[in-house]
């Protein structure tokens, strides 16, 4: 059992395993290109649908994470190191070990690192020197922003449902379970930002069911009872009344029409009669949004069978009469094809892209102007060991270690050498 | 007795109609400094040429280190003084531009690879390790020619030819130079052919011919 | 001429012929036997395939062999490059096998199969077996050519295991590139733009991004640079040439060889000499075929092929909203060809196209697709090309939507003609097209 669980700890924890996973899917994916242009939503398709994938996928984030243990616990052994604290020192803790005769005043050491600008720490018989500013912060932020963004994959594929409804003005918010508040109004208003060219807000009233007032808008995506509220299209419900010479009993309704942005067109069909009317939105002469100022001019065509029966333009609000036929939108509400989406992954990928950004802003200062450099020289029975370790400006750190390390042995020959001679000295 | 390095019979070499080399039968054992002497036109750069391979002759045999000339291509001529050959020449034709240590790795880039590590032990076993970053116009004659000795034999010949190596210089670098390629002969091992008109330079030599008029007249070993 | 548009084929059979014979020095008359044989097997497999499967399934599988082969090339130069940097894998088998008499024999067993396929695509049904037969009488005598001309070689000119494999998949997709139904840049170029196209859109939606409705005009010309066919092309380039270039790292990180146990300077030289000589030819034959290819992808964007477009017919709704086309007229709707139209109204316009498809139904499309800008399709040999993105798309597939197809509108067929809805074919137009719609009336 204890053999199982290092092999399995050694498979998470080393650095082969996240590109070999990776390598198994992008495998797959060139297998699926043969057989689909669909390739991508295939790939996730196949993936969500797959036990033997998603526990695949799931080593990824498992990985991460045991790496991101292995680095914190390699840093704080370093740590102890460096300080003079009794430990062990495993192999490959520091990237150069080297053993040396016993001999040599740490404290002479000590004095030539201060010099070359290094921090040192005589504890005893060790002694320690650092300079520069740890990387491992970077690495172990770095980690964790993998697992974050593995997990949230994982958590998406495996988990995520999205459902599109119509939100309708003065319409409930379209819940799985109903009983959702009202959606008091739709606006859409210019951005002020960079990104956004127009800013999109449900506010939604308080519910019955205990839902509290909210107010939607694009990014971030609001929560609504458990989902993401994610708006895709915009489109217009104008209040239809129609009334023809043969339909006298008319029609009145709001009807959804796909019809926005200006250029698209939708159809209504009067049930029970063999009317329909094809309807548009005008582009407005100023260059205005319609949907933003509410100024919506509708053109329609009414077709009784295959004739045209009527053509024009209406304003909302208006009414158009004509032969007996009369056509009116007193009033119109906004709508929006929205996706609800349930999905707790995406928290995890946007939590990663943050811990990306400030891995990259801790390490790239760090790297540039405080490369980080570390030296330990322990006694160790009749003998010494040194270790030294750098990352960035290696050169100088190796030399300056080197530098030490022949120190150290001058010290000890000179003391064989002195010792020597005092026994000759005594001899004689 | 040693197996002879140089072996030649009835080798001749006409330009034309004028026969610069009679025929002749010469044997030069492995590891032996063999002087060639005689008067200008009498033949001596002719035979060293055709035995260092830069030139073919016209008749006869000629087998240097066991290879038989004659029977090799361009190519082959070209692998073989590579490879075998060394020379040494009066008028130095070092390249003016590079430096001295430069001068040695580009006859190791003609053999081979250059080796920098290895040009610079090479001039300094040649007493110019003081010296390796200068041109040829910076260097005395003597010293010139030391580097000339130096990219002669860095790679490793085993045949060293000499054509009046001493002739553009002073007594006291005559001398400087012999004596280094006496000491690198017995290190090296490798047969030496010098070809000069100078009897003292000959001297150093175990054994000298003499040349007349495109034929062998004398051999005489040191001591006879 | 049949002959004349087999000459590339021959040439790179050819070419796999001869360095195979240079790979495999030691049995060279086993694989010119084995070559040849192949090659007629090739031949055959191809001709009963195309009887049993007729048409794109039939190009469909023999392209998949060529785009396996190519797949298979990427995992030995990306093993090269590893082996080559002094990491070890367990790979002595795969040595002990390739040392085998017989592995020269089935190297050009294999590879001569798919040239001798990929031939035999070029011919078309209407071909005698007097073609045939010169087919494979013409490859008997470059098999004869190619085992002289190898002789004559400089017999320091190797050819690496990897160097070998690329030289091989460098001329068959040469080979292949010369038949557009058999062409793997094309859908490799559309299958990354495709990539690039899904990937944004669904970071888009798993991120909860806004759409390009509400993104400022300027940003999403930005994004829209992804969905572009350069994205295409050069993500497909570096998938088709990266792996020589692990091979030709992988040739150059070999290591040279120890030589710190030779005592004399000039012998330790000429040793390192001459394993740098042989490195440096052997880097020749994958530097080769970085031309190959690159010819590969010349043939594949230039085709000599001529494509069937004609200049959009201008038609009109009735006042009830239909667009109505006779099936029989002026112009034929069911000869096979694509005939193109456009209708303008109130200020927009659509393009589309009604083709007959092989299985013999009528099909409405319009002159653009999902993903590329609308610069419309052409017709030849059999399939629809996209111009924007040079995919060709099997007309046995027009119809359906997906990928690279146009995209169907839909129709009714009476006995008289085909009944088009004027305002669904605006709305199609103007959703699905990606960019604003250049005005195309002039045909090709």
């Amino acid at each position: 059992m204890t053999r199982l669980l290092r092999s399995a700890w050694a498979l998470l924890s080393s650095r082969v395993t996240s590109p070999a996973v990776l390598g198994i899917f992008l495998l797959v994916y060139i297998v699926i290109a043969f057989g689909t242009d669909e390739t991508l939503i295939t790939l996730m398709a196949v993936t969500s649908a797959s036990t033997a994938l998603l526990m695949l996928l799931a080593l990824l984030p498992l990985s991460s994470a045991a790496r991101c243990y292995r680095e914190t616990a390699r840093y704080l052994a370093r740590r102890r190191v460096l300080r003079g604290e009794p430990t062990q020192v495993p192999e490959g803790l520091f990237e150069e070990t080297v053993r040396l005769p016993a001999g040599g005043s740490l404290d002479e050491v000590k004095g030539r690192l201060e010099a070359e600008g290094y921090t040192t720490s005589l504890a005893g018989e060790s002694l320690g020197a650092w300079r520069g500013a740890s990387g491992s912060w970077s690495r172990i932020v770095f980690l964790a922003g993998t697992f974050c963004l593995f997990a949230g994959i994982l958590i998406s594929l495996s988990t995520r449902t999205s459902h599109r409804q119509s939100v309708l003005e003065g319409e409930p918010m379209p819940t799985a379970a109903g009983g959702g508040g009202v959606v008091e109004k739709i606006s859409l208003v210019p951005g002020t930002g960079r990104i956004l060219s127009r800013d999109l807000t449900l506010q939604v009233a308080r519910s019955e069911a205990g839902d509290p007032a909210k107010t939607c808008g694009l990014y971030p995506p609001a929560l609504y009872r458990g989902n993401f509220v994610y708006p895709r299209y915009l489109g217009i419900a104008p209040q239809l009344k129609f009334s023809a010479p043969d339909f006298a009993a008319g029609k009145e309704a709001y009807y959804v029409l796909n019809i926005y942005p200006a250029g698209k067109d939708d159809k209504v069909e009067f049930a029970g009669s063999p009317y329909r009317l094809d309807v548009g939105m005008a582009e407005p002469g100023d260059g205005s949004d319609p949907f933003v100022s509410g100024k919506i001019t509708l053109l329609f065509k009414l077709v009784k069978g295959k004739d045209l029966v009527l053509n024009g333009s209406v304003p909302l609000g208006g009414t158009f009469e004509r032969d007996g036929y009369r056509l009116s939108f007193p009033s119109y509400r906004r709508h929006v094809i929205t996706d609800f989406v349930q999905d707790y992954g995406v928290l995890f990928i946007w939590t990663s892209m943050a811990l990306f950004a400030a891995a990259f802003l801790i390490w790239l200062p760090v790297r540039l102007c405080f490369p980080r450099g570390e030296l330990a020289i322990v006694r160790d029975g009749d003998g010494m060991r040194a270790y030294a370790r750098a990352e960035g400006g290696r050169t100088r750190h190796n030399g300056v270690f080197h530098e030490m390390l022949d120190l150290l042995e001058s010290r000890a020959h000179d003391r064989s050498q002195g010792g020597a001679g005092q026994s000759e000295m005594a001899g004689n | 007795m040693a197996s002879a390095t140089i072996e030649t019979t009835g080798l001749t070499r006409s330009y034309g109609d004028i026969c610069a080399l009679k025929p002749i039968d010469l044997q030069v054992p492995e590891g032996e400094w063999l002087s060639v002497m005689g008067h200008s036109g009498s033949g001596k750069s002719t035979l060293m040429n055709l035995v260092g391979g830069l030139d073919r002759p016209s008749g006869g045999t000629l087998k240097v280190g066991g290879e038989d000339l004659l029977a090799l291509s361009e190519d082959g001529l070209a692998r073989f003084r590579r490879e075998y050959v060394g020379i040494i020449f009066q008028q130095h034709h070092l390249v003016p531009y590079l430096s001295a240590v430069e001068n040695v790795m580009m006859a190791q880039y003609f053999h081979s690879v250059p080796d920098e590590a290895e040009a610079k032990l090479a001039l300094e076993r040649v007493g110019l390790g003081h010296r390796l970053k200068n041109r040829p116009g910076e260097l005395s004659g003597g010293e010139q020619q030391r580097v000339c000795i130096a990219r002669a034999i860095i790679n490793s010949p085993k045949l060293l030819l000499g054509d009046e190596p001493t002739g553009n210089l002073d007594h006291k670098s005559t001398l400087m130079v012999m004596d280094l390629l006496k000491e690198l002969r017995a290190e090296e091992r490798f047969t030496v052919v010098l070809v000069t008109h100078n009897e003292e330079v000959a001297s150093w030599g175990d054994r000298t011919i003499y040349l007349d008029d495109g034929v062998l007249v004398r051999d005489e070993r040191l001591g006879d | 001429m049949p002959t004349l548009k087999l000459i590339p084929h021959l040439l790179s059979y050819a070419g796999i012929v001869l360095v195979l014979l240079r790979a495999f020095a030691g049995r060279r008359l086993l694989v010119a036997v084995a070559s040849l044989i192949g090659f007629v097997a090739g031949i055959a497999a191809a001709v009963l395939l195309f009887r049993f499967c007729p048409g794109e399934p039939g190009f469909g599988l023999v392209r998949d062999v060529v785009g396996g082969g190519f797949l298979l090339f990427w995992g030995v130069a990306v093993t090269a490059v590893y082996r080559s940097t002094g990491h070890d894998l367990p790979m002595t088998w795969w040595d002990d096998l390739l040392a085998r008499p017989a592995a020269g024999a089935a190297a050009a067993l294999a590879a001569s199969l798919v040239a001798g396929a990929v031939c035999a695509c070029r011919l078309s049904s209407g071909d005698s077996l007097i073609t045939y037969l010169l087919l494979i009488l013409a490859a008997a005598l470059l098999v004869l050519g190619a085992h002289a001309l190898e002789r004559q070689l400089p017999a320091a000119f190797a050819v690496a295991p990897a160097g070998l494999m690329a030289v091989v998949v460098a001329l068959l997709v040469f080979s292949s590139a010369s038949i557009i139904r058999l062409d793997l840049f094309s859908p490799l170029t559309m299958k990354v733009m495709k990539f690039a196209h899904d990937f944004v859109h669904q970071f888009f939606e798993s991120m909860l991004i806004p759409d390009h409705l509400f993104i400022r005009t300027n940003l999403w010309g930005y994004i829209g640079l992804l969905f572009g066919k350069e994205i295409g092309f050069w993500g497909a380039l570096v998938i088709l040439l990266v792996p020589v270039f692990l091979v030709l790292l992988s040739i150059n990180f070999e290591p040279l060889p120890q030589v710190a146990h030779i005592r004399q300077g000039a012998q330790r030289r000429r040793l390192l000499a001459e394993a740098i000589g042989s490195r440096r030819r052997r880097l020749v034959i994958p530097g080769l075929s970085l031309v190959i290819l690159a010819a590969a992808v010349y043939r594949s964007l230039y085709p000599s092929v001529e494509y069937w477009d004609p200049k959009p017919v201008a038609v009109t709704a009735t006042p009830a909203g239909e667009i109505f086309i006779p099936k029989k007229g002026e112009i034929d709707l069911e000869d096979g060809k694509l005939h193109k139209y456009l209708y303008k109204a109130g200020g927009k316009e659509a393009r589309f196209f009604i083709v007959m498809t092989p299985a013999g139904k009528l099909s409405v499309d319009l002159d653009a697709c999902a993903i590329c800008k609308p610069d419309g399709y052409g017709q030849a040999e059999g399939t629809v090309i996209c111009y924007y993105c040079k995919t060709l798309i099997p007309m046995e597939t027009v119809g359906k939507p997906g990928g690279c197809n146009p995209v169907p509108v839909p129709f009714t067929v009476r006995n008289d003609g085909v009944h088009l809805d004027a305002m669904t074919i605006i709305n199609t137009w103007g959703s699905t097209v990606q960019a604003t719609a250049r005005v195309k009336e002039a045909g090709k």
